[in-house]
């Protein structure tokens, strides 16, 4: 690797790093990244809405009583864009999520992997890039 | 599998197809690249240059040169691999316990900015005057203004103590990258221009914000009425609509911080069927000690654009206020523990 390479390849780490998802809030002010949480629980109602979208879901707990959670998902306009619709998950659907629960401590959380019970995660499947970007 | 195979491929050949003519609007250095080429703009029923349609300008070349870099462009070859690992690493699944976790990547919910398309840029930075690629410096003025903005701030008291102490983006008011000037980020890098007689709209999809700019010749509003996105007026130069913005308030959202003295001048000139060159220079002598400014392509893509109704579905801001006091509160009662030992 040559020394212009070099820096070529030192400027794209400071490029990357410059590039953040910056999305629309202080995550970290609305969820606590030192409480991850797993929930297991159906759809109740989904709140297509911007800035992010909300699952509501029922979780039954091993004592048996069902609880309502709050799930925070991405912008219908990257999930719509991804042919992911309001039609896509139907009422009732189980999945486990995967997340951070909120800092004020009521029933809400940030979703990071949502997994239907077959294994397969939402959203994905077909439209990852692969790494490669749709260059044109 | 086999889809996801033949998704690649066809990817591969759309890149290959495509590259030759981005590359030649690519290397025309800051300049309208209507000189690099022929093309022959297409016009409205009512003779103007046709400018309408669905854009993207997704991007990932920073406003500013990256440190250790001293070229203008990149060649074709690190272009499109520093665009396939920054794709990449949009893609990954970021690391669990993280701060970075907490928030969306590609792998949480789609969130990219290659659905629309991503048009290759062989710049190694937005900013192409100055010719280092970097922000002019901040006069006195600018700098003595920033210090008393933060320190107005600071008297506010801390930034989760009200909801009218966050920025205008979380308080979904405006997005800094909405513009203008137009600049993209991570998502919603989506615009539809519109032209009738007399007007030109752009609605930009982030934060729906529609910007009408009339053609007619007015002047600018009095000094006195002032905007939080200024007040625009266009004309056509030759093939080029050229947008003069001023009557900015002294709370313009433009991220990179900018006085009531703003004046921003954008131009949009259509380079081929599926490109229009966006360009923009700033110009803030209360701000910064020169003039400056940037360019990058607007690629064609597919519409409609989606409704951005930030604020009516903002439960974040809420629930951020009621951590910040569950916050306050658990740390009383630590107190009171403590105290009471």
């Amino acid at each position: 690797m040559t020394m212009n390479r070099t820096i070529v390849w030192a400027g794209l780490g400071v490029l990357l790093a410059a590039a953040p998802l910056a999305a629309h809030h202080a995550f970290s002010a609305e969820f606590d990244v030192q409480k991850p949480i797993k929930l297991t629980g159906s759809l109740v109602k989904w709140e297509m809405i911007n800035p992010h979208s909300w699952f509501h879901i029922d979780v039954k707990q091993p004592d048996g009583q069902v609880v309502r959670w709050m799930i925070e998902g991405g912008s219908p306009n990257q999930l719509i864009r991804l042919g992911v619709t309001k039609n896509t998950l139907q009422v009732g659907t189980e999945f486990v999520i995967e997340g951070y629960l909120a800092r004020d401590g009521t029933n809400k959380a940030v979703g990071r992997n949502f997994i239907l019970t077959d294994g397969r995660r939402l959203f994905l499947g077909g439209s990852a890039p692969g790494g490669d970007p749709v260059l044109k | 599998m086999r889809d996801r195979f033949l998704i690649v491929v066809m990817v591969l050949f759309a890149v290959l197809i495509s590259i030759a003519p981005a590359l030649a609007q690519s290397t025309a250095a800051g300049r309208a690249t209507t000189e690099a080429g022929s093309y022959r703009v297409p016009r409205t029923p009512d003779g103007q240059p046709d400018l309408q349609g669905y854009w993207t300008n997704s991007t990932y070349t920073p406003l500013q040169r990256p440190e250790g870099i001293t070229r203008d462009f990149f060649t074709r070859e690190e272009a499109i691999e520093i665009m396939k690992k920054a794709a990449a690493a949009e893609s990954e699944q970021t690391t669990p316990g993280t701060i970075a976790d907490v928030h969306y990547d590609f792998t949480q919910f789609g969130l990219d900015r290659n659905q629309g398309g991503v048009p290759l840029n062989l710049r190694t930075s937005l900013i192409f005057d100055p010719p280092d690629g970097r922000l002019p410096p901040v006069t006195a003025e600018g700098k003595t203004r920033a210090a008393e903005r933060a320190a107005a701030r600071k008297r506010l008291g801390g930034p989760w103590d009200a909801a009218q102490n966050q920025s205008f983006s979380v308080r979904c008011i405006l997005m800094n990258r909405a513009g203008p000037p137009m600049l993209p980020g991570a998502y919603n890098n989506y615009y539809q221009i519109v032209q009738a007689p007399g007007y030109v709209m752009i609605l930009v999809e982030m934060i729906h914000e529609p910007r009408i700019i009339p053609l007619d010749g007015r002047p600018h509003l009095p000094g006195h009425v002032q905007q939080l996105t200024g007040n625009p007026v266009g004309r056509w130069e030759g093939d080029t609509l050229v947008v003069e913005s001023t009557n900015f308030t002294d709370q313009n959202p433009f991220a990179e911080g900018a006085s009531e003295k703003l004046r921003l001048i954008e131009r949009f000139t259509r380079v081929a069927d599926d490109r229009i060159l966006y360009q923009f220079t700033v110009e803030d002598p209360a701000t910064w000690t020169r003039p400056w400014s940037a360019e990058l392509p607007m690629l064609r893509t597919d519409g409609p654009i989606f409704e951005h109704a930030c604020h009516e579905g903002n439960y974040s801001l809420v629930n951020a206020l009621a951590g910040a006091r569950a916050d306050e509160k658990r740390r009383a009662e630590d107190a009171v523990k403590k105290s009471s030992q």
